[in-house]
């Protein structure tokens, strides 16, 4: 993106700087070099903790390029997320809805189709999502899960709260929290489970069929979670089991599941005061809301040597594949049909997973979304862990979650 | 007059420590003091503007006992480390220097106990992590030869997820402890024990009266070390699990929390700071008791 840049801006030069994630390194460089002269103009922000940034005073105001949004219908919800209290100081270039994936021949086993079109029926709301695990429990004698763990339907849920985890300064527990609770009670209770954590060995080994559980009995998952990134970077790498003797590709159909959410993101913004403003504002409208550049940024025109051309110290091996899901509706929909073809869509059984994201992209909502929900949230899993487990009792849970909340976040109120 | 003419002689001596000393102050003592003020503000990473608030942070600490939890785990799990440690380094310590037994090879055995000292603590946590996860072997094990009737989520069960962390701080300082055990015994002059011997001394008695009360500044030097580092237990217990002491906080340490507060969202320094005070409060009293009861009784006495 940054060399596109320099590619129409021959006079600017852009010096980008890769920090990791992997422990959190990235924040604290972020954080300590805010604020002092050696910050740096533009930011990237993940999804996890993009709020917490556009919530405090420390990125400037974007609000000349919302036209430009308009005009490339940047998706609501991208620009919800970089918005706070009427001020927008984030724009996003991909927008990330979330969708369910299956098996499309245990599809066919367990309710006699596999097209996604029913299939998505079958699971259109709550209700029918957890009919349809009975099904798949009884017809497969037990031998296959719905879902690898009940961590992997919690985003939906907390996607479709009435209310954010914090209102006025006052913690506040939605009831789609409480029916989470219940549905994830419900499943592990019922064996809709196979409790394989997410981004764990079980959930990995669950994608290419050689889950194998305790006793050395295969066991198989219907559906994950995942959201556009995932199809690329988590399911289909991991379809095909390191020793090669299992490998689920071309076995996929994606459908939207049973809630519309949203999960990840990358955002971009600006430093406050930052000494290149008109430039910055410039870079970040280049990369989240031009629409030749998303155009090109999807369909993978900036290949290796696309990029050489601009700069001949680029790396041989940097390059932006095809399938990024863009944040603009229009350009969205001008793409969509380029990938029917696609590896990607070989991958899914000839479906465009393209299409599936873009229909599902426009009603996710993302108002609720704050800087202090990655911490309140996965202060949640291990109080589920040990009241699924049946070690404490639900008012165990609440209590221990609460408390947790407490000690990380001393200004909230809690009752 | 005296002191004087005794500087002027000494001079060099103060201006071979004076590195030390001026190190000491900018790296040590000043990150103490500051700590120490940031307690008493709200200050955090993501605003810029902080204020006085007092014993605010203290009283929070206190307000659930969450903190309380943290100081017993730390205690716990350093004491059932230390008391095995303590006791089966001794006891190699004591095979190994006895002339009697004669143990060959002793280079060798000391150096495979120092080992796994030597490894880094994100591997050891992620290999011990895999081993004892939900599809992993030792479930696999367990239920295929009948010891369980089916898996169990060992990493959230609180008795075997301490245990786990006990265990493996236990086997990565014992060999540490070897080496200055035998440091400190092999320095006991062989003399005493043949008079010992000649006087018709057991093993048992030659040890209590010969050895332990010799090693006492080995031992005070190990018991301190000790309990600082296990004060300061932080990166086993945070790797083990996800990093907020699962399960139910029951490997939550004090530098933990500690950490949980400062890497939250608000990153909230004055938090976290009133923590690292109560630590060092904590270990300041605990090392100056060791210091005391353990201190050479004699030769205070013979000075005055």
């Amino acid at each position: 993106m940054a060399i596109a840049f320099e590619g129409k801006h021959p006079d600017v030069d852009v010096q980008y700087t890769m920090i990791p994630m992997t422990n959190g390194e990235y924040q604290t460089k972020l954080k300590a070099a805010l604020g002092t002269a050696d910050a740096p103009d533009v930011i990237a922000l993940e999804a996890a903790f993009v709020k917490s940034y556009v919530e405090s005073d420390m990125l400037a105001d974007l609000g000349s390029l919302l036209p430009d949004a308009q005009a490339a219908q940047t998706y609501k919800f991208v620009t919800d997320v970089g918005t706070y209290d009427g001020m927008t100081k984030a724009f996003a270039y991909q927008a990330t809805p979330g969708a369910v994936f299956y098996r499309r021949s245990l599809a066919k086993e367990y309710f006699g189709t596999d097209d996604p079109a029913e299939i998505q029926a079958l699971m259109a709301d709550l209700d029918k999502f957890t009919a349809a695990a009975a099904v798949v429990k009884e017809k497969s004698g037990g031998n296959t899960y719905m879902v690898a763990s009940s961590g992997d339907f919690q985003n939906p849920f907390f996607a479709n709260r009435a209310q954010p985890w914090v209102v006025d300064g006052k913690l506040v527990v939605d009831p789609m929290v409480e029916k989470y609770i219940e549905t994830a009670k419900l499943f592990r209770d019922q064996g809709y489970e196979a409790q394989a954590q997410q981004w764990q060995e079980g959930w990995f080994a669950g994608m290419n069929d050689s889950l194998v559980d305790a006793n050395g009995n295969a066991k198989q998952v219907f559906a994950y979670f995942l959201p556009t990134w995932g199809l690329p970077y988590v399911l289909a790498p991991n379809a095909k089991s390191a020793d090669g003797a299992h490998d689920t590709s071309g076995d996929w159909g994606v459908i939207t599941g049973p809630l519309p959410y949203q999960w990840g993101g990358t955002w971009l913004g600006i430093v406050k005061d930052s000494p290149n403003m008109d430039l910055a504002k410039e870079f970040i409208r280049f990369s989240t809301l031009d629409q030749e550049n998303l155009t090109n940024w999807a369909t993978g025109v900036y290949t290796n040597d696309y990029l050489k051309a601009i700069d001949p110290n680029v790396a041989p091996d940097q390059q932006q594949a095809p399938g990024d899901f863009v944040s603009s509706q229009v350009v969205v929909e001008k793409i969509t049909s380029s990938f029917d073809n696609s590896d990607l869509s070989k991958f899914l059984a000839g479906q465009n997973s393209y299409a599936g994201f873009a229909s599902a992209a426009p009603s996710v909502n993302a108002k609720l979304m704050q800087g202090s929900d990655d911490a309140i949230q996965r202060a949640l899993n291990d109080p589920i862990n040990q009241y699924l487990n049946g070690e404490i009792s639900l008012e165990e849970m609440w209590t221990a979650w609460k408390d947790a909340v407490r000690n990380e976040f001393p200004d909230l109120v809690i009752e | 007059m005296q002191t004087l003419a005794k500087f002027r002689r000494n001079y060099y001596g103060f201006l071979f420590i004076l590195p030390f000393v001026l190190a000491f102050l900018i790296f040590g003592l000043y990150p103490v003091y500051n700590t120490i003020a940031l307690s008493f503000t709200n200050t955090t990473l993501m605003s810029s503007k902080a204020e006085f608030i007092g014993l605010k942070n203290f009283e929070r600490l206190f307000a659930d006992d969450v903190f309380l939890k943290a100081v017993g785990n730390t205690w716990l799990l350093w004491l059932l480390n230390f008391a095995p440690q303590i006791g089966i380094a001794m006891l190699l310590s004591v095979w190994f220097t006895n002339a009697r037994l004669n143990i060959k090879g002793v280079g060798v055995w000391r150096a495979l106990f120092f080992l796994p000292n030597l490894l880094m603590p994100a591997a050891v946590a992620s290999l011990f992590f895999s081993l004892f996860s939900f599809f992993g072997p030792v479930n696999q094990f367990m239920v295929q030869n009948n010891f369980l009737p089916e898996a169990m989520h060992f990493l959230q069960n609180k008795t075997i997820t301490r245990g786990l962390v006990v265990f493996i701080q236990w086997w990565m300082w014992f060999g540490n402890t070897v080496i200055i055990l035998m440091a400190g015994m092999t320095s006991i002059p062989v003399a005493l024990y043949e008079a010992a011997m000649v006087d018709g001394a057991t093993a048992t008695q030659m040890f209590r009266h010969i050895t332990l009360p010799l090693l006492k500044p080995i031992l005070v030097y190990i018991f301190v070390t000790s309990m600082v580092g296990g004060m300061q237990m932080f990166d086993i217990p945070y790797l083990l699990t996800d990093g907020r002491g699962a399960p139910s906080s029951s490997i939550l340490t004090n530098n933990m929390l500690m950490y949980l507060k400062f890497s939250s969202s608000q990153g909230h320094i004055g938090a976290a700071s009133s923590v690292g005070v109560m630590i060092f409060l904590m270990t300041s009293i605990c090392s100056l008791a060791i210091f005391y009861f353990l201190r050479d009784k004699d030769s205070a006495q013979t000075r005055k």
